[in-house]
């Protein structure tokens, strides 16, 4: 086995100031966020320059890192007050930018020199001299196209001296990404800005030409046709991409809710560790697979990492039924002596539900509720209010920033 | 010193016929190449054609540009470099690429071949054209989703050529993966790849995006054909330097008499812009004329806005 350097980066995506506190207490080294300014995901919740400065500070407790996006593929009005903004963002203490537009690549090397610079997956970075030619120009690291697989990860290492930086969960763009405009061309929503529709996700008629009249094809088979993509996960095969040289192991979602973002970072973190712990005898466990699969909004699949996928990484006909959870309460406090826990209600729960903790290092238990009270200790049969204080009698010992969740 | 404003006529071809025809009816520039190596290319030429059509252009004093335009992967690098020697050797008038990479490739193989740089969906602002043009770029070919006037704007504030496409179906969508052989697998159909296909938007029956794949992945073209013949006045007053007519899914006679009319309404223009006005309805009818049913004509992204 060749010798492992270090540990990759596990780097999730934060939506907002509390996503990315559970994000990285949860386990993740770094996390992306997205300013008010040159981010996609327009409606995800951004954030502010204070809610930055926030977040950059409470991640240095925890030695992590924040990075920003800054990823759209700007016209030329967009580029306005790009050099104040990076600036703004190194004097934060922002760690590194995600760019794919060489417009703000330039404006990010003028402004704030010292502000490392992130080559996003917009660019479509695929084959090692497009990396290559990103280290000439001075950029640390790459973010690798999804179309990419791990013996075409393992080339680019190997021939070039540059980090990359490649998801291994979450949805994906079915096209190269940034280039494809279904949005444009059918909403006039700008993809490429912010305002990706999900075109690709919708269904169509599909038609052969004929001579005389054109073949519904999708009407005859009795199944619309449409370009979805399966989630990616590569729970399963972690170790492939680390030991192929992976320097950092990015999540996809800054629109997903805290309880996903937490899960997957959570059970990634815990598979990280486990392989470094002894990467000879690392075996994966059914539960992480299973803990996946708890925060799964569609069917999983390793994409293009494997070889190209087939129909069978489609998403066709129906959605999948997939058991969900909803996040339904978030630990405050436990008091040993009495055995109770104090619990923020995130969803409706209540006595005799059937319940999962979990918390950072893969702590696991389940258990029914059997008694559940309000602030002021009166007894409850269920917890309504959104952001109420409860208080709820734990088979096991607890602690802050543990969550509970539910099957729907 | 000032040099004349001759803008250049571009357009596609999916054989020898086609770009004997369209350079002979008054293209200025033919865009040929081999499907290894380019994306939407409405052929297949080897070497050996390519060499053949350099030859005739240049005896009538014009350009071959080959497409080189595909998103490449480690093992495209493996023979593009011979590629390209050999196409720089037959003196081809430049080439048409959208991966960062020709940068890097053009610099360590020391070759001088003009690049078109086309990155689809990605030529939006001067700014990247110019960090582009400080690493080699030598013709930009605009996105397009850009609205006319930001076209224009972008060729006020770029020292290079500015190419847009002024006629033919544009490309929305490129996946690498096969999603069109996947869904008949997945419906249980034989799949042939030489059958012509569309998809429609659920309930919109007047769509007609056309679908195919290539040895580069699955690509989705716009519902409508651009058509800008109404508009040349706007394009040439803004010293646009290429007009691009994409012939791809035409037939020859069409993309033909497209670059003939196009031609003659450019030159009516240059030469005394009454007479383009006076002769505009005629050109557009003419191309009414020769229009498949199923495919509607307009202008694009050049008058329209998008929200983001």
């Amino acid at each position: 086995m060749q010798k492992l350097k270090q540990k990759p980066e596990l780097l999730a995506p934060a939506g907002n100031l509390e996503k990315l506190k559970f994000a990285i207490h949860y386990g993740a080294d770094a996390v992306y966020i997205g300013g008010k300014q040159f981010g996609l995901r327009s409606n995800a919740g951004n954030f502010t320059f204070e809610e930055m400065a926030e977040g950059v500070a409470f991640a240095k407790q925890y030695n992590a890192k924040v990075y920003v996006a800054t990823n759209i593929i700007a016209h030329n009005e967009n580029l306005a007050g790009a050099a104040d903004y990076f600036k703004k963002l190194y004097e934060i203490g922002i760690s590194a930018v995600i760019a794919a537009d060489p417009a703000l690549i330039q404006a990010c090397k003028e402004a704030a020199p010292d502000l490392e610079v992130h080559i996003s997956t917009q660019a479509s970075i695929a084959n090692w001299k497009t990396a290559e030619f990103w280290k000439n120009e001075g950029s640390p690291r790459v973010v690798l196209a999804r179309e990419v697989s791990v013996a075409e990860i393992r080339e680019m290492k190997e021939k070039v001296d540059i980090e990359i930086e490649a998801f291994i969960h979450g949805a994906m763009c079915i096209s190269y990404s940034g280039r494809c405009v279904l949005s444009n061309h059918m909403t006039s929503r700008d993809a490429n800005r912010g305002g990706c529709a999900q075109s690709c996700r919708w269904k169509y008629d599909l038609f052969e030409n004929g001579v005389e009249t054109d073949t519904e094809v999708s009407e005859e088979a009795e199944e619309l046709y449409t370009m979805s993509s399966q989630d990616l996960s590569m729970v399963e095969h972690l170790p492939d991409l680390i030991e192929a040289g992976v320097d950092s192991l990015k999540i996809e979602g800054r629109m997903k809710s805290i309880h996903y973002v937490a899960t997957v970072v959570n059970v990634y973190r815990t598979i990280i560790d486990a392989y470094f712990e002894d990467p000879d005898n690392y075996q994966l466990k059914q539960e992480w697979v299973d803990e996946i699969w708890k925060a799964a909004q569609r069917n999983l699949s390793t994409a293009f990492y494997y070889g190209e996928p087939t129909s069978k990484d489609q998403l066709y006909g129906k959605p999948e039924r997939l058991p969900k959870y909803d996040f339904a309460g978030l630990v405050l406090d436990y008091d040993a002596t009495t055995q109770i826990a104090t619990i923020q209600q995130r969803n409706n729960f209540g006595v005799g539900d059937d319940v999962e903790f979990f918390g950072p290092n893969f702590h696991h238990f389940k258990q029914t509720i059997t008694e559940l009270y309000d602030e002021k200790g009166e007894p409850l049969e269920r917890a309504k209010h959104a952001m109420m204080i409860t208080k709820v009698k734990v088979d096991q010992p607890v602690v802050y920033l543990e969550m509970m969740r539910k099957q729907k | 010193m000032t040099t004349e404003y001759q803008p250049e006529l571009q357009a596609t071809a999916k054989d020898l016929d086609e770009a004997k025809r369209v350079l002979a009816a008054g293209a200025d520039a033919v865009f040929v190449g081999n499907q290894q190596f380019g994306n939407r290319i409405a052929g297949d030429f080897s070497i050996a054609m390519i060499e053949e059509i350099t030859q005739f252009a240049h005896e009538l004093d014009k350009k071959v540009y080959v497409m080189v335009n595909a998103i490449y992967h480690n093992e495209h690098l493996q023979t593009l470099p011979d590629y390209l020697i050999a196409i720089n050797d037959m003196q081809v008038d430049g080439i048409v690429a959208g991966d960062q990479s020709i940068y890097q490739l053009l610099q360590d193989l020391d070759v001088s071949l003009p690049l078109i740089w086309n990155p689809a969906t990605l030529s939006t602002n001067y700014q990247t054209l110019r960090f582009w043009s400080a690493r080699g770029l030598r013709r930009a070919a605009l996105s397009n989703e850009l609205r006319l006037d930001a076209s224009i704007e972008i060729k006020q504030h770029l020292d290079r050529a500015v190419d847009i496409q002024v006629h033919g179906m544009t490309c929305i969508f490129q996946s690498k993966r096969k999603l069109v052989k996947n869904y008949y697998d997945h419906i249980d159909r034989p799949y042939d790849p030489e059958i012509e296909r569309y998809i429609r938007e659920d309930k919109k029956s007047e769509t007609h995006y056309p679908i195919f794949e290539d040895s580069n992945g699955t690509h989705i073209m716009s519902t409508e054909d651009l058509m800008m013949i109404d508009y040349l006045d706007e394009i040439l007053a803004g010293k646009i330097d290429g007009l691009k007519i994409e012939g791809l899914l035409k037939s020859t006679d069409y993309n033909e008499q497209i670059v003939k009319i196009y031609r003659e309404a450019i030159d009516a223009y240059l030469d005394d812009p009454a007479v383009y006005q006076m002769k505009k309805a005629g050109y557009r009818q003419a191309i009414y004329q020769i229009q498949p049913d199923a495919r509607k004509l307009n202008t694009g992204f050049y008058f329209k806005e998008q929200i983001y």
